[in-house]
């Protein structure tokens, strides 16, 4: 019993910290389902590649794996170029992909999705190749405020960024959606798309909108756990798409708050998990805990129950 | 009238000769395959034709997002490994693992089934997702402390087949065993579809909740999809372990299920021959970019990009297979073009409307609703409504909008219980019983935004509602016994003659005509027709005449009483033509915010003020 | 009807007569098989095999090829799933003009596959795939340019213990075949030289999972001295040791073959890999000088080298040796092709030791070199033998 007590704590920081990474890719994934009814599964490779463009702005901006401006300069730059990609690469899918499928039955629409996935995994595997790229944090993160410790619980700067980024950006998305004339167009088309259009929203730019700022947060995203991790690879993607879009559907689809909790309750079921299983089961734990919540709650945990009108 | 005669099956000979070439071919290709390869591919293809099958069951004809497939092909593997090698040391015949595997699989499609059966759309994608990546972390960890599974290094070296003394170990005896089982699964899809079983699975597709209440147990039919699909995949699971005499946690993992899928929805959801081409044309392709590596995985991609926003029914979009299509006549037998159907009266139609009526209303209560009221979260749609509704009696009910009257259909149906009071019908009470009981207990009803099967044919449509009173299942579908083959004859003879009610409109070519491709007068008669053939007893028709032309509604208001008078009907209407219901109505009832507030004849209850500011408002004084 | 009927008939009668005739081509020319998962998660080593092949096919055809006609090297992908790797394997059988495979790189294809390339007689040098049973099930077609994992193990479980005196271990691995047998070769043999139960702990990481920390708090609470993280790439294994040292774990850092990578590990780990060790199955390739040709060109095109990439250029000229040395005996088939891979004695490659196949298709020695990374590269320590 001991030996599971002492590291509980530590245990419970992993847990929030990773769970912070699965928010951040959740809001992303929520968004789009919330606006359109629609699994983007395309979203985690939009963030594997917000990672490789942060990558190449370091690498840019870098001599000898040392930047040549202010950190904090290159990471704002990193983030801000590597949305600005993913949002047009987002805006670009719907386009070619989405937009031609608006009519189609669901189940296409998600294997198109699907094919986008595969299209871009397998482009960044032949043009760049399998090897993973490095971020150099040390030179960006001085050694005192990357890794720090409180008592006996090591804690990460970037982590905690993460986190706090997740959340701030949930806060700013909530704004946005809940108070701006542009939120609320969205919220109309979420809700009836042909009603909309009969008031004057123009739907189609509504729906790139939403890609753009779905697609810039996966970016985002992209850069940010690049950083937190040190690497990215091409295939990144479909794990941290895996998850995200569990985290966001377990904390109720649609719903921004829900990815939020969603996100930060699967990373503590899963080093809670990994504390008293093999670490292996954890995906199994948090899948089984994901059906239990469905099969109960199909809505997710914050997510509504929209009665179907006959 | 038309008496142009469709035929949906081939005639007896030609069916022959088809079984003749296939037979042949399948006996013949075996040994002109050059080499090894192309024999494994052979094989491989027959496998995937099965696989592919197997998922048209659940994702195809049942529109069921079912992403646990591959571990059901995974779950036949295994199993024939944990009962025919040295893992266990159990040898059991092939004979018997085969059917035994299947079954087994189907009780896990079964219980995935039952715990997913409430959830929609992507949500069920991501329960059987998660069950799916489950399955392959079992796999992979249940090495360790005892050794199940095999783990990473997976099992093999199983027991070499043999059926009825003949040993199967060359790949020729393979392709032949594949193929032959493959063969039996396309007759069966088949046979499945042409039958209440295809078409309750279709019409769940297509619209969920007008199949409950068309009497489609969806719940049960769901399961039976789950079952269905997971039956197959287990056997042809079997077979493919057999085959590679070896199974790996890599063999029932994403990419595979990812490749059935686009076989799937390559070959049209539900459309057979385009799912076996589908699956053969992917068996084939891959190969030849097998040297390309990422390329080959790019072009997966973009076929499926491309293809799903090109042609989103499949490489067979709307081409029908085997089935000869009468096409319609552009001119009539004078040569002159044709008008539009729905303005071509012939002589028949006005010459029933001076037949005496055989029915007329009774005092034998039918329909009773008892202080019935629904309470919306705190919105009370429906108030303390008491209503009793005489047998073969015309009751209209009207109101403004949001009035609840079509929340009092809803109620009956049972779409939803009431939140007060109770529901009896023909002395039994009904309250809050499924929809699909409902229509069995003889209640059937249209709807006011008209939720047709779309892509279903006309005759498919009126045939789904003899689901309820049918009963093969699926053994007597599968091996054409005489219940089945009573059943579907007496199927389409009663769908056939509603339709005929409608004059020429739903009747020769349309027969095969797609739903969706019908005007929208022609919709709202397929609904009617739809609801008719359950045999029920009481019609609730919905606005059945909201969107048509003044002639269109005359005809419609006198198919009302026809409805009545000549077949026996009792009908609830809800109607905003106040001529309509005039014409019709023995007795009247208005609602006014869920609250009847007035009710009798239509000339009592049309000059009530009450009815009257409801509709027209307050004068102000 | 008739017309629909008549489609599918063409079609299939045309796909029966046409497709297989693909397979024939009419230029004459020598190929060469490369089997291996080139996408998917494990492409990143399966490519550097590849290339590195490539590489040697490359040299051969510039000096002229085999008997003047060129070489072609063809990528058989099967994405790791065993059913592709059998249609590859079929695949490279049907071809008239392969006389050679390099792969599969991991031992379920392997093992997927064996029955079928010795039924054809192709030769099969693998370069990865570590399974021990795989050259004692008497086939005898099928060569490997690396350690069985038994040998490994036990050579890693004496070098723990020997050399390291350690007494309480860790061990994560990946749930692969490889990490997934090294890991517990290592553990038998620990327990044989007497380490006790309570003084190991295993567990399992997912490769690509990017975070080890709740599985490295575990291995933290345990208090090792050693940590052996069984991983397949480099990448990996450069974050693994980061976070363990940022976790605060003070026990010695242990990685595999795929970890011995300048850039991919210790240039990645910004300083955390100071004073790990990692095994390998040959020396330091950057120290032997017949390397250094093959290093640059390498480096030149495709970036930094990891453990994969020597063997595979070893293997490729093993096999080309052996197809130029029946050529030119005037028997180019796949039998004298196979006998002569048999026959490679003391073939002088570069991986700094002298290259003899034993009966069973194993690398004779299957001696295990320990390195320990010190400043900007690797310091090979000692080599272990078994004994």
């Amino acid at each position: 019993m001991d030996i599971y007590l002492q590291q509980l704590p530590q245990q419970l920081v992993n847990g929030l910290t990773i769970g912070g990474v699965y928010a951040l890719i959740a809001i992303g994934y929520t968004m789009v389902y919330g606006i359109l009814s629609m699994l983007n599964f395309a979203h985690g490779e939009v963030y594997m590649m917000g990672g490789f463009a942060g990558w190449w702005v370091l690498h840019l901006l870098s001599r000898e794996n040392v930047p040549i401006v202010n950190a904090g300069l290159v990471i704002s730059l990193m983030i801000i170029i590597s949305m600005a990609v993913t949002g047009l690469l987002g805006m670009g899918i719907e386009r070619f992909a989405y937009r031609p499928l608006r009519k189609a039955p669901r189940m296409n629409l998600l294997l198109s999705a699907l094919g986008v996935s595969i299209f871009l995994q397998n482009i960044v595997l032949n043009y760049q190749g399998a090897k993973a790229r490095f971020f150099h944090v040390s030179s960006l993160i001085p050694e005192g405020i990357r890794v720090f410790q409180i008592g006996n619980v090591v804690f990460s700067f970037l982590r905690i960024l993460v986190v706090v980024v997740a959340f701030l950006l949930m806060a700013l998305l909530t704004v946005i959606v809940k108070k701006t004339k542009v939120g609320k167009a969205m919220r109309a088309t979420a809700q009836d798309t042909e009603a909309a259009m009969f008031m004057g929203i123009d739907v189609d730019r509504i729906i790139v909108l939403v890609f753009l700022i779905g697609s810039a947060l996966g970016g985002a995203a992209g850069t940010l756990v690049g950083l937190l991790f040190t690497q990215v690879d091409y295939y990144v993607g479909f794990q941290a798409g895996l998850k995200g879009f569990t985290a966001a559907v377990l904390g109720g689809i649609g719903n921004i708050f829900g990815a939020m909790m969603g996100g930060i309750i699967l990373g503590l079921v899963e080093s809670l998990a990994t504390t008293f299983f093999p670490a292996t089961y954890k995906d199994v734990v948090a899948f089984v805990i994901l059906i239990i919540v469905l099969i109960f709650r199909p809505w997710g945990l914050m997510g509504e129950k929209i009665p179907e009108k006959v | 009238m038309d008496h142009d005669l469709i035929k949906k099956e081939l005639s007896k000979t030609n069916k022959v000769i088809l079984c003749a070439v296939i037979g042949i071919i399948l006996v013949v290709v075996p040994h002109l395959m050059p080499n090894n390869y192309w024999l494994r591919i052979y094989a491989m293809t027959g496998l995937f034709v099965m696989l592919a099958l197997g998922l048209n069951v659940v994702a195809g004809f049942a529109g069921l997002l079912d992403l646990a497939y591959v571990a059901f092909f995974g779950i036949g593997g295994y199993t024939f490994a944990f009962l025919s090698s040295n893992h266990f040391d159990i040898h059991l015949p092939f004979l018997l693992v085969l059917p035994l595997s299947a079954l087994i699989t189907m009780g896990f499609g079964f219980a995935l089934g039952a715990s997913s059966i409430r959830l929609k759309g992507d949500y069920l994608a991501i329960v059987t997702l998660a069950f799916a990546q489950i399955f392959k972390l079992l796999l992979l960890n249940l090495d360790r402390p005892i050794n199940i599974t095999g783990g990473v290094n997976g099992i093999y070296n199983f027991d070499p087949i043999s059926i009825f003394g003949l040993k199967m170990i060359s790949p020729v005896a393979y392709s032949y065993l594949i193929w032959f089982i493959a063969i039996i699964v396309i007759i069966g899809s088949f046979r499945i579809k042409k039958s209440r079983f295809g078409r309750g699975w279709e019409a769940i597709r297509e619209d969920e909740l007008a199949a409950e209440v068309m009497g489609v147990n969806t719940t049960r039919m769901k399961l039976m999809a789950f079952a269905g699909g997971s039956f197959i995949a287990g056997a042809s699971g079997t077979l493919f372990a057999s085959f590679q005499d070896s199974v790996f946690p890599n063999n029932f993992d994403f990419p595979q299920l990812v490749v059935v899928y686009c076989m799937v929805i390559l070959g049209g959801l539900g459309n057979i021959v385009g799912v076996i081409l589908g699956a053969i044309l992917l068996s084939i392709l891959p190969e030849f970019l097998r040297e390309y590596g990422a390329y080959r995985m790019m072009s997966y991609g973009l076929i499926l990009i491309v293809l799903m926003a090109l042609r989103p029914k499949g490489i067979l979009g709307g081409i029908e297979f085997l089935t000869k299509e009468k096409r319609r006549q552009d001119k009539d037998e004078t040569g002159l073009l044709r008008a539009s159907t729905d303005l071509y009266y012939s002589e028949g139609d006005l010459l029933e409307q001076n037949e005496k009526p055989r029915y007329t209303r009774s005092d034998r209560p039918i329909l009773e609703l008892k202080k019935v009221a629904m309470n919306f979260g705190g919105l009370m749609a429906v108030n303390n409504l008491s209503l009793r509704l005489r047998e073969k009696e015309i009751l209209s009910i009207i109101g403004p909008n949001g009035s609840g009257k079509t929340t009092v259909f809803n109620l009956i149906s049972g779409i939803y219980p009431p939140s007060f009071g109770s529901i009896f019908f023909e002395g039994t009470d009904i309250t809050g019983l499924k929809p699909h009981l409902v229509a069995k207990a003889g209640i059937a009803r249209t709807f006011q935004n008209l939720r047709l099967f779309s892509n279903m044919s006309v005759l498919d449509n009126a045939k789904v509602g003899q689901f309820c009173r049918t009963k093969s299942g699926p053994l007597s579908i599968l091996f054409h016994l005489p219940l089945h083959k009573e059943e579907e004859t007496e199927t389409e003879k009663i769908a056939e003659e509603i339709l005929s009610l409608f004059g020429a409109r739903l009747t020769g070519y349309r027969f095969n005509q797609n739903a969706m491709f019908l005007s929208f007068a022609n919709r709202r008669r397929l609904e009617i027709a739809r609801a008719m053939s359950t045999n029920a007893k009481l019609l609730m028709l919905d606005e059945p005449s909201a969107g048509m032309n003044p002639q269109e509604t005359i005809e419609m208001t006198n198919f009302i009483k026809k409805l009545r008078d000549s077949h026996g009907y009792t009908i609830l209407v809800i109607e905003h033509k106040l001529n309509v219901v005039k014409t019709i109505s023995d007795r009247v009832m208005a609602l006014d915010y869920g609250s009847k507030i007035a009710e009798g004849s239509y000339d009592e209850v049309a000059n009530q003020k009450q009815v009257i500011e409801a509709y027209l408002g307050r004068k102000r004084n | 009807m008739k017309k629909s009927m008549s489609l599918i008939f063409l079609m299939i009668i045309g796909l029966i007569f046409w497709v297989p005739g693909l397979g024939h081509s009419a230029d004459k020319a020598i190929r060469v098989g490369n089997a291996g998962a080139f996408t998917g998660d494990a492409a990143a080593p399966c490519m550097e095999i590849f290339n590195s092949s490539q590489i040697a096919v490359d040299e051969w055809n510039a000096k002229g090829g085999i008997k003047g006609m060129k070489i072609e090297h063809i990528m058989g992908d099967d994405a790791m799933d065993p059913a592709q790797a059998v249609n590859v394997a079929q695949k490279f059988c049907a071809d008239n003009l392969m006389y050679g495979v390099i792969g599969p790189p991991m031992s379920h294809t392997a093992q997927a596959t064996l029955k079928i390339y010795s039924g054809c007689d192709l030769a099969l040098i693998t370069t990865a795939a570590s399974k021990a049973d795989l050259t004692e099930q008497g086939y005898k077609n099928f060569f490997r340019v690396n350690a069985r994992n038994d040998a490994h193990g036990w050579n890693c479980a004496l070098f723990i213990t020997r050399n390291l005196k350690i007494k309480r271990v860790a061990v994560l691995n990946e749930k692969v075949a490889y990490c997934e047998n090294i890991a517990s070769e290592t553990i038998k043999g620990l327990k044989k030289l007497g380490i006790q139960d309570k003084d190991i702990m295993q567990d399992t990481i997912v490769a690509g999972a990017k975070d080890f920390s709740p599985v490295l708090t575990k291995v933290k609470t345990f208090n090792p001295d050693l940590l052996f993280f069984v991983a397949t790439t480099a990448p990996d294994q450069a974050i693994g040791v980061r976070q363990a040292k940022e976790l605060g774990i003070k026990a010695t850092f242990f990685g595999t073959e795929g970890a011995r990578d300048k850039k991919d590990f210790i240039q990645a780990s910004e300083g955390a890999a100071e004073g790990a060790y990692v095994y390998h199955f040959a020396p330091d390739v950057y120290a032997i000088p017949e390397a250094a040709g093959y290093i640059k060109k390498f480096e030149a095109k495709y970036g930094s080298l990891s453990g994969f990439g020597p063997p595979a250029y070893e293997a490729m000229n093993i096999l080309l040796a052996a197809m130029d040395k029946a050529a030119k005996a005037g028997k180019l088939t796949r039998k004298e092709v196979l006998k002569n891979v048999a026959q490679t004695k003391s073939f002088k490659g570069i991986l700094g030791f002298p290259v003899t196949f034993d009966k069973k298709g194993d690398l004779e020695g299957g001696a295990t070199y320990f390195f320990r990374v010190e400043g900007k590269d690797f310091k090979q320590i000692t080599v272990m033998t078994g004994k």
